[in-house]
């Protein structure tokens, strides 16, 4: 081991001649050694810690985002364009009925720790999806009308995956599963700690990926560093090894102030999340003063969401809430272009739908029965199912003489739903329903929404993929985000129903345009029924600062960036190190 | 005489807050929960009487005109007056003709409502509820560190701990884990009751102390000594001989907690148990303020802290000497923190 002593005193005289041979070393005219360049190196935010690492095992968003950068899928959904593109896979093939798929993969590609990829891993990464013992968050979307896939390795590079019925995606469900590395996680699959494994607290070294970055350093509540994955398997067009940054770092950065703040000072690159419709002027400002360059996505997949509880034993006392009279005459109040102004600061496109706005053009559909702004006609609606003023109070009265009033839940801190609310609450008083806003914390909110402890609730659903055959949990009615009524054993009503037969046939569907007429058809019953209602889909912009070079933002969340982080750059000639 | 024009300017300043208040329905222009489409964020509309091009003019507001939506940027319209008419709409003042948007003296909101009429109203709430809490507040204190520092003994050791137990009770949490148990959704009055009775419990220790603290020491001297020799009985040395010594400390109590009140009332509502945004309160209005990029481009959205700002001016002047007390070897030892009663940051 070495040790360190205290150097004796040196001799004067020693020391003069120490100082002539400096001199006449620093007289030669020997060439300076290069300065390193400076590291390619970005800094992003995330709004919360992480809960793990493991995508099997966590169903936040911070664990997806983490899981764009460590780990890679057999193939990738390109989040601009929607089609499926090559990954660890880099062909496929199908038998003629759709059934079968036989994909070859990629040669030559290993882990980050050196361990080579076989369809072995692809194998364990099925067979963990689907273990009744981790409950995977993504195991849903990984079966076709309730079954696995059967997956088979004829040989170390193929892997032939059967559906138990014709699926009309196809293999676009596979860009949900990141594939795991065999080697490191089977031990704990098999003694049934899988859910415990790639933890916060696992150390980062044990955590291995075929994603491009690897996890260099964890500092709970300050941040997360990734370092270049030196064993990635993707190459650029002048065949440099991606990814193309040397490190990432991810800020935890809690509030979204902060965030905005973070962003306008140059400390962060780019954040997760879209900039809010009052934050626009300010990085318009940075923008035209070239620190910041905003991108505008379009219109949003997702608007925010207002619903009224329809479980069998909720709101018994108000039997009216249930009522679709009066679901269609909420549709009839709101006026949402002035929603739109009001909430988005115009930065909004007025919808009424079902659920898939404009922003989702192969899905939307244009000839869907319409709720204009209409007082009266929400007046009479509300009238036809016994809601009258009797007492001139300006508040309608049921049949038992009741206040027709109820309780809209949103989330407290989020300033769109907060104002999107009060202009519903406003909307409603106007035509005599009376209504109160109460704002929870998420997690409060999440919970009374998940207990059906609520009246009405307005919030925000995320769209997790495009096509509908893969949110198959949102539009049945046994689905967990049935959100209005989930999981019901039997459909409660006719329409649910035939929206049930509806979607399952169009998810058995292999033509595109007939599956697009059958959910023309499943939207045109949600319309009439509207079970959820949404007022204006935000017009989406993200801000990066003009640091970053080849970002590809896209709609669909959460990574909105990352999705595609193997070609991150830093622009040529901004490249100082923090 | 430098004092008493000093307190004579609180007094008046307070009155005129309370006027304020009282008058709000009458001196706001418009209504506090309207909100105007075309209107959030738009800039104060200050009375002229110059116009642009040098010209006098009876009182008269430029038209404004929503140049961005998004980027909430607004023009004055300086080719078109807009007069002023005072005691003619039911109100103190008002535009004369509205067709070109309402009048917002003090400018709007994120929801685009009337920031002027909101200050108004809110003062009603805002002071109500601080003037209330502190009153209950030091009336609880009192009692107790009266009781306390006049009986001793067991009586003083059980109000001083449970005082103590008070202080160091996390309020947040406990207004948190409180309102967890009630509704989801409170009257105004309810919550205003609510209200009072936490800042009554959270500020009553520090004054308890501050007041016990002097009564015992107060009650050893010549004076309250000879009282009693000569036959007072307790009632009549309290509150005759040794309440009259608290009055400074009382006072300075008075001016931390009324502003810390109406700060706590902030705090509150972000929790959820404050005021819902219908009813205008200034610690309401200020939530809208916390954000460093609002207040940098609106900065009409921090009048509610003018407004706190000029209410403790005004119980600080108002009460003149006594605000500012000789700071006495009982209130050294009682260490009373009255800006502590206040709940959170």
């Amino acid at each position: 081991m070495a040790r360190f002593r205290s150097l004796p005193a040196p001799h004067p005289i020693a020391l003069a001649l120490l100082a002539l041979a400096a001199s006449g070393a620093c007289g030669r005219q020997t060439p300076a050694p290069a300065a390193p360049p400076a590291p390619r190196e970005l800094v992003s935010s995330i709004r919360a810690e992480p809960r793990g690492f493991n995508r099997y095992t966590g169903r936040d968003s911070v664990t997806e985002t983490i899981t764009h950068l460590t780990q890679a899928r057999l193939v990738r959904i390109d989040r601009r364009t929607q089609e499926l593109e090559p990954w660890l896979a880099e062909s496929w093939s199908a038998s003629p009925n759709g059934l079968e798929w036989t994909l070859k993969l990629r040669q030559g590609v290993t882990f980050s720790d050196g361990q080579p990829f076989t369809s072995a891993d692809v194998l364990f990464s099925f067979r963990a999806v689907y273990d009744p013992g981790v409950a995977s968050p993504i195991g849903e979307a990984m079966r076709v009308g309730g079954k696995p896939l059967a997956v088979t390795a004829p040989d170390p590079s193929t892997v032939v995956i059967r559906f138990p019925s014709p699926f009309g995606p196809g293999i676009r469900l596979l860009d949900n599963l990141p594939i795991l590395a065999r080697h490191k996680l089977e031990a704990a699959l098999d003694s049934g700690t899988f859910a415990e494994a790639w933890s916060g607290s696992t150390p980062v070294s044990d955590i291995v990926g075929l994603g491009p970055f690897v996890i260099e350093r964890y500092e709970p509540g300050q941040r997360l560093v990734f370092a270049r994955n030196p064993r990635y398997w993707r190459w650029d067009e002048s065949g440099k090894r991606l990814p193309a940054l040397d490190r990432l770092t991810l800020e935890i950065v809690p509030d979204q102030n902060a965030e905005l703040l973070r962003l306008q000072a140059g400390q962060i690159d780019f954040t997760q999340t879209e900039v809010r419709p009052e934050d626009y002027a300010t990085l318009k400002a940075a923008a035209d003063a070239g620190r910041i360059t905003l991108v505008d996505l379009g219109v949003g997949l997702d608007a925010d969401s207002f619903w009224i509880n329809l479980r069998p034993g909720a709101n018994q006392a108000r039997p009216w809430l249930h009522r679709v009279e009066l679901r269609r005459a909420i549709a009839h109040a709101v006026d949402r272009q002035a929603f739109a102004d009001t909430v988005f600061l115009g930065a909004a496109t007025p919808v009424d739908g079902a659920l898939i706005t404009p922003g989702n053009s192969r899905w939307y559909a244009t000839d869907l029965p319409r709720h204009p702004y209409d007082p009266a006609a929400a007046a009479a609606l509300l009238e036809s199912i016994g809601l009258v003023d009797r007492d001139g109070d300006g508040v309608r009265e049921d049949g038992h003489g009741a206040d027709a009033s109820f309780t809209v839940l949103t989330m407290k801190g989020n300033s769109l739903l907060e104002r999107g609310a009060a202009f519903v609450r406003d909307a409603l008083g106007a035509i005599g329903l009376r209504v109160d806003v109460a704002p929870l914390e998420v997690g409060a909110l999440i919970d009374r929404i998940e207990r059906g402890d609520y009246e009405a609730v307005y919030f925000r659903f995320l769209t997790t993929d495009l096509d509908p055959a893969l949110n198959m949990d949102l539009w049945l009615s046994s689905g967990g985000a049935h959100v209005w009524n989930p999981l019901q054993r039997t459909p409660a009503t006719d329409w649910e129903r035939e929206i049930d037969r509806l979607m399952h046939q169009q998810a058995a569907t292999l033509d595109h345009a007939k599956r697009k007429a059958l959910f023309d058809q499943v939207q045109r019953i949600f319309a009439e029924h509207v079970p959820v209602l949404q007022f204006a889909a935000p017009r989406i912009y993200v801000a990066l600062s003009t640091r970053v070079a080849n970002a590809t933002p896209a709609l669909l969340r959460p990574a909105v960036v990352l999705w595609n982080p193997d070609r991150l750059d830093v622009r040529e000639g901004k490249r100082a190190s923090r | 005489m430098r004092h008493v024009s000093a307190r004579a300017i609180g007094i008046g300043l307070l009155v005129l807050l309370c006027a304020v208040a009282l008058a709000a329905p009458v001196l706001a222009p418009n209504d506090p929960g309207t909100s105007f489409r075309d209107r959030a964020f738009a800039p104060p509309m200050l009375p002229r009487i110059v116009a642009a091009d040098g010209s006098w003019h009876a009182p008269f507001v430029y038209p404004l005109r929503l140049a961005d939506r998004l980027e909430q940027r607004y023009e004055e319209d300086r080719s078109r007056r807009l007069p002023l008419s005072f005691f003619a709409c039911g109100r103190f003042v008002c535009l004369e003709d509205e067709r070109d948007g309402p009048w917002l003296p003090l400018g709007a909101d994120a929801a685009g409502r009337d920031v002027l009429a909101r200050l108004l109203f809110g003062a009603r709430t805002s002071l109500g509820l601080a003037l209330a809490a502190s009153l209950a507040a030091i009336l609880l204190g009192v009692a107790a560190g009266s009781i306390a520092g006049y009986a001793g003994g067991p009586a003083d050791e059980i109000l001083m701990r449970v005082a103590e137990f008070a202080l160091v009770l996390p309020a947040v949490y406990v207004v948190l884990a409180l309102r967890s148990v009630l509704p989801l959704v409170l009257t105004p009055w309810t919550t205003f009751s609510l209200m009072t009775g936490i800042f009554a419990l959270v500020g009553w220790p520090w004054v308890a102390r501050a007041v016990r603290g002097t009564i015992a020491a107060e009650a050893s001297r010549d004076y309250a000594v000879a009282a009693r020799s000569l036959g007072a009985g307790p009632a009549r040395v309290l509150f005759v001989h040794l309440l009259p010594a608290c009055r400074n400390l009382v006072a300075t109590h008075a001016v931390l907690l009324v502003p810390g009140f109406v700060l706590s009332e902030a705090t509150l509502s972000y929790l959820g148990l404050g005021f819902p945004d219908t009813v205008p309160s200034w610690g309401s209005m200020l939530q809208d303020a916390a954000n460093v990029n609002v207040l940098s481009r609106f900065p009409w959205m921090l009048l509610p802290a003018a407004a706190i700002f000029l209410v403790t001016l005004a119980v600080n002047l108002s009460l003149g000497r006594q605000a500012r007390p000789v700071p006495a070897p009982a209130q050294i030892a009682a260490g009373g923190d009255p800006a502590a009663g206040r709940i959170g940051a």
